[in-house]
């Protein structure tokens, strides 16, 4: 299986999240939502255009001055929503505002610029409504984010970068442990704990948030 | 003159996306099935207690409701995990009450989804026997169990449009029986129901427990409290709207009985029959609304033990993830995000519950659905109450900002009335039961209740002593990932400092 690394942790967290295959399944709309808006922020507090900074018992969202904006569109969109905002919103504010707006559709078209995905339309027969779709334009590039963390759990000889780490978090929190650490050797959920442990305490406030914000999905049925 | 500031783009699109009361209100009506306690409960309540106080039984717990309702939506505002009674416990009174309310709220919303199945196979075999196919009862509550086991994995959004179809023909048809009863009067419109005496002696704790079960679903919208448009204003009026209409559908519908049939002979005719209401429907508007009635009771219970397995679930769901009780029960569908393996625990628990009363040829009326249901009605007072005493305990230590009446008064209340409730329907549990006072029966069900809460504590205590990060989550649902991280990364060198 190739290994090509796609260019981009949202869109790594697309394929993993979005993408059905024979191997995985997609996840439920609104926890794709979720999970592309928690790739998104890590993404750009990676990146030094935001932070994420603790007050009074709130993970705040803040914009870096540092550096230049993000040079993509979709890096840009956030960056800007982050700085016009009258006062600083909390990570799980913005979780729930990148899952409503629809920053699924958004990654996909990127992806499609990117020579990612392919898009297509469908017209329904009964209602003649057309449906866009987004499908992987590789199969096997598709699948080489969950593999690329397979591997590194399979053979756990080598430190995990931490995109990959926070990936991993990623995949963990949107619930697809099982697709993740199926017929992995023992030892693989320490190795990966490992990685977890150590994340840095912004990307830590991300995917603890995240965890909740599917957590409370599941509980409100809020679909 | 300074400018205006700007309007946040993504508060007023997250606001767009709030929960009003109305959409509330429909979430918390579709956990109360009201013809499944009326045509399944207010005729047996008559039956049992021998009295016409019923309608007047609903006035005392709507209003112990509403009390307990002003301390409940008030610390709602200020807590995290607000859905759950045992949340407030463990905010209120500390983590290791908390940990026992959870072990006895799991337990009671089990073990009352597992009766709904006795009624609903009983309804059933009558209603299919009469269409020539004669089974036993435990088929149907199989066959329903399978149903619900079905939909309870699958996304909830399915289950709450199915259910605000069945409680919008149930409630419609309830009011129409009740205004044909209305204008059926025997001897004219009597207020003898809600004379003081007409709920007295050694059926009154059996009325008031009944009548409790009745409202169960009223708590609910604490539980989308994050998703409220005004969390302070908009839950409290979704939880007073709930109490108030399932009260007016209540008192209203028992109250219809009860003129419909006359004073003196209500308890005579609903002891020899238990489908009286139907009956009365087929008497008044023709013989196929008994059918149509009896086929919507179907739906009802049907609908209820959907309701209260979905209930359950979460439960047990945010129990697992809080890793209070076993970690997978916190695993969700792939696809549906539903929480599947506290669903399919439910389920099997369910399951188990038919197969032994059907081994045994238990009865799935008395031995099922009083027998069952009732207890849990025990442990779900017992429950309200302890959950009334922590907002108590929890704004005498700081009022928050919230009113006297709020933080104070109405809690003060609401204690002193569910103790009340609890009392007569401990005292009176073997009315309940059809039992002899004295017997061993009634007496098990409180001692099992505390039993299970002196576990819980134990275990509490436990998780304190050997699992510090897990004991700092209890409480905290959804979010205790993040109170145990928290935790897990408090080192004693003060490193909390900025991210």
């Amino acid at each position: 299986m190739p290994d090509a690394p796609t260019p981009r942790l949202v869109y790594d967290a697309f394929l993993i999240t979005a993408y059905h295959d024979f191997y995985k399944p997609a996840v439920a709309p609104r926890v794709i939502g979720l999970g592309l808006g928690a790739a998104l922020l890590a993404e750009l507090v990676f990146s030094g255009h935001l932070a994420v900074r603790s007050h009074e018992g709130r993970d705040l969202v803040l914009s870096e001055p540092r550096g230049g904006p993000p040079r993509d569109s979709l890096g840009l969109w956030l960056t800007e929503l982050v700085q016009g905002e009258p006062e600083h919103l909390a990570v799980p504010d913005w979780l729930e505002y990148l899952a409503i707006a629809d920053t699924q559709t958004k990654t996909a078209e990127h992806m499609v610029v990117a020579g990612l995905m392919v898009r297509g339309e469908q017209r329904s027969r009964w209602l003649g409504k057309v449906q866009v779709t987004y499908d992987a334009a590789d199969a096997l590039i598709a699948q080489a984010p969950l593999a690329r963390l397979r591997r590194y759990l399979s053979t756990m000889d080598r430190r995990m970068p931490l995109l990959d780490a926070f990936l991993l978090a990623l995949t963990e929190a949107v619930g697809l442990s099982k697709s993740l650490y199926s017929q992995m050797p023992s030892g693989a959920r320490e190795y990966a704990e490992g990685h977890l442990r150590v994340l840095p305490a912004p990307l830590q406030a991300i995917r603890g948030h995240l965890t909740a914000a599917v957590a409370d999905t599941a509980i409100t049925g809020n679909l | 003159m300074s400018a205006p500031s700007p309007a946040s783009a993504v508060q007023s699109a997250l606001a767009r996306d709030k929960l009003g009361t109305l959409s509330l209100l429909h979430f918390s009506l579709t956990a109360a099935t009201p013809l499944t306690v009326i045509a399944g409960g207010v005729v047996v309540m008559f039956a049992v207690a021998g009295q016409i106080g019923i309608p007047l039984g609903y006035v005392i717990i709507a209003v112990s409701l509403w009390l307990f309702s002003v301390g409940y939506t008030a610390m709602a505002r200020h807590i995290a995990n607000a859905g759950a009674m045992y949340a407030f416990v463990a905010r209120g009174l500390g983590r290791v009450p908390g940990v026992a309310a959870a072990w006895v709220a799991a337990t009671s919303y089990c073990a009352l989804q597992a009766s709904l199945y006795g009624l609903l196979g009983f309804t059933a075999q009558g209603l299919i026997a009469r269409a020539g196919l004669d089974l036993p009862w435990w088929v149907w509550a199989l066959v329903a169990w399978a149903l619900v086991g079905l939909l309870g994995t699958r996304a909830v959004d399915i289950n709450a449009k199915v259910l605000a179809v069945l409680l919008t023909v149930e409630v419609a048809v309830i009011l129409m029986f009740s205004a044909s009863n209305f204008a059926n009067a025997a001897d004219g419109l009597s207020f003898g129901a809600f004379a003081p005496t007409a709920l007295s002696g050694e059926a009154a704790g059996a009325v008031l427990a009944l009548a409790v079960i009745g409202f169960i679903g009223f708590e609910s919208p604490t539980v989308y409290g994050e998703e409220a448009r005004d969390r302070k204003r908009t839950v409290a009026r979704a939880t007073l709207a709930t109490i108030g209409v399932l009260a007016f559908v209540y008192i209203a519908s028992s109250w219809s009985i009860i003129t419909a049939v006359g004073d003196d002979q209500v308890v005579a005719a609903a002891t020899g029959d238990l489908d009286l209401m139907f009956t009365l429907a087929g008497e008044q508007l023709g013989s196929a609304w008994v059918t149509i009635g009896q086929v919507l009771l179907l739906t009802s219970v049907t609908a209820a033990a959907l309701s209260f397995h979905n209930t359950t679930a979460r439960y047990l769901f945010a129990l697992g993830r809080e890793q209070v009780l076993f970690t997978w029960l916190g695993r969700t569908s792939v696809r549906t995000c539903a929480p599947v393996a506290a669903s399919v625990t439910q389920t099997v628990a369910g399951g188990l519950v038919l197969v032994l009363w059907a081994v045994l040829e238990l009865d799935p009326v008395v031995h099922l659905f009083y027998y069952l249901g009732t207890a849990s009605g025990i442990g779900l007072i017992a429950l309200i109450l302890t959950c009334a005493v922590a907002v108590l305990v929890y704004f005498a230590r700081d009022r928050r900002d919230e009113s006297a009446w709020s933080a104070r008064i109405a809690p003060v209340l609401a204690v002193l009335a569910m103790a009340g409730v609890l009392y007569l329907s401990v005292l009176h549990f073997h009315t309940l039961l059809g039992v002899e006072k004295g017997s061993l029966l009634p007496k098990l069900v409180p001692i099992v209740f505390a039993a299970l809460a002196l576990l819980g504590a134990a275990w509490g205590l436990f998780l304190k002593r050997a699992r510090p990060e897990v004991y700092a989550g209890i409480g905290h649902g959804a979010k205790a990932p993040l109170v145990q991280a928290a935790e897990r990364a408090a080192v004693p060198v003060g490193a909390a400092g900025e991210r």
